[in-house]
């Protein structure tokens, strides 16, 4: 009984901190230029609530899925299976986090060994 | 080199561009107003900047072949200038969109939100799989404010009423399904 009114209590308080930045973020993006009922971000933070939810399901299972208990970006690019255009977006996005994790780690000569950029462009071919 | 090669073969088509029933609605309606500017030339101009003001690239174009009065080529001349518009905009575009400001949910309360949403307490992520997943859920919002916008100034064109800049719930209402399959 406990542990299910502290579970509604935490849902509720991340709903809080979630509503709070979204209205936040509408607010400072639209400063000039559009303006949002509070009700349409209230509803807007239902909507992006249950898509976190939605994605926290699903990459844990793809992670299961793959025997692993961590999850990796590979189960984030599962996400987007559904849209190409999404999916070249994101992969872009991991293209660059990655080349700037290995601009880092060229800096250090001791892995410069195995190139970042190459494995992380590698493993993108072969999953294409 | 396959590193090299990879991404010229998946380049297909123009990368994420949000609002699906703009563009195909575009090209129709810059067709059928060719027909009327034969009629009445001068006065089209008007109606037509006002009616697809969001979109200066077509409206440029028709008011061109208004005044060439070329006919027989324009849907082909359309064609490759729409093309072209693809082809070049989505790539300057795209980055500056995902790095330009903060994103709208901050890591830490990201963390949080997937951790409480875990079946297993065990589950853990990697450094990386976040940083994607936090793009991913900016994206997710900023489309969604980007839809609402467009369902906003539809309603104000078609009602013509009170065209509050107030985004509504029922824009949200609206936009929600075909978001909702797209991510």
């Amino acid at each position: 009984m406990a542990s299910t009114a502290d579970a509604t209590e935490r849902r509720e308080r991340l709903q809080s901190a979630l509503w709070y930045t979204i209205g936040q973020f509408v607010d400072n993006e639209g400063a000039e230029d559009f303006n949002a009922t509070p009700q349409f971000i209230g509803a807007l933070t239902e909507l992006v609530y249950t898509q976190i939810e939605n994605s926290a399901k699903d990459l844990e299972l793809f992670s299961k899925h793959a025997g692993r208990k961590v999850i990796n970006a590979d189960d984030v690019m599962l996400l987007t299976r559904r849209n190409e255009a999404l999916e070249e977006t994101l992969k872009r996005e991991l293209d660059r986090m990655r080349a700037a994790e290995g601009r880092a780690e060229d800096q250090q000569p001791k892995k410069r060994g195995r190139p970042a950029g190459a494995g992380a462009k590698g493993k993108g071919k072969a999953k294409a | 080199m396959p590193p090299k090669a990879a991404p010229a073969a998946r380049r297909k088509g123009p990368s994420f561009n949000p609002p699906r029933p703009v563009k195909p609605a575009a090209s129709p309606s810059t067709t059928q107003r060719a027909p009327k500017a034969t009629a009445t030339r001068p006065a089209p101009a008007k109606p037509s900047a006002s009616r697809s003001g969001f979109q200066p690239a077509t409206t440029i174009i028709s008011s061109d072949e208004e005044q060439d009065d070329e006919f027989d080529d324009l849907p082909s001349d359309i064609d490759a200038l729409m093309e072209d518009a693809l082809d070049d905009e989505p790539q300057p575009q795209q980055p500056a969109a995902l790095d330009l400001s903060t994103p709208p949910i901050p890591a830490p309360l990201l963390v949080r939100l997937l951790h409480h949403n875990f079946q297993d307490e065990d589950t853990q992520i990697q450094k990386g799989a976040m940083n994607l997943l936090q793009s991913y859920m900016s994206l997710f919002v900023r489309e969604a404010i980007a839809r609402a916008k467009d369902e906003r100034e539809r309603a104000a064109r078609n009602g013509g009423g009170p065209s509050s800049r107030f985004l509504q719930v029922e824009d949200l209402e609206k936009l929600a399904p075909e978001l909702l399959l797209d991510f």
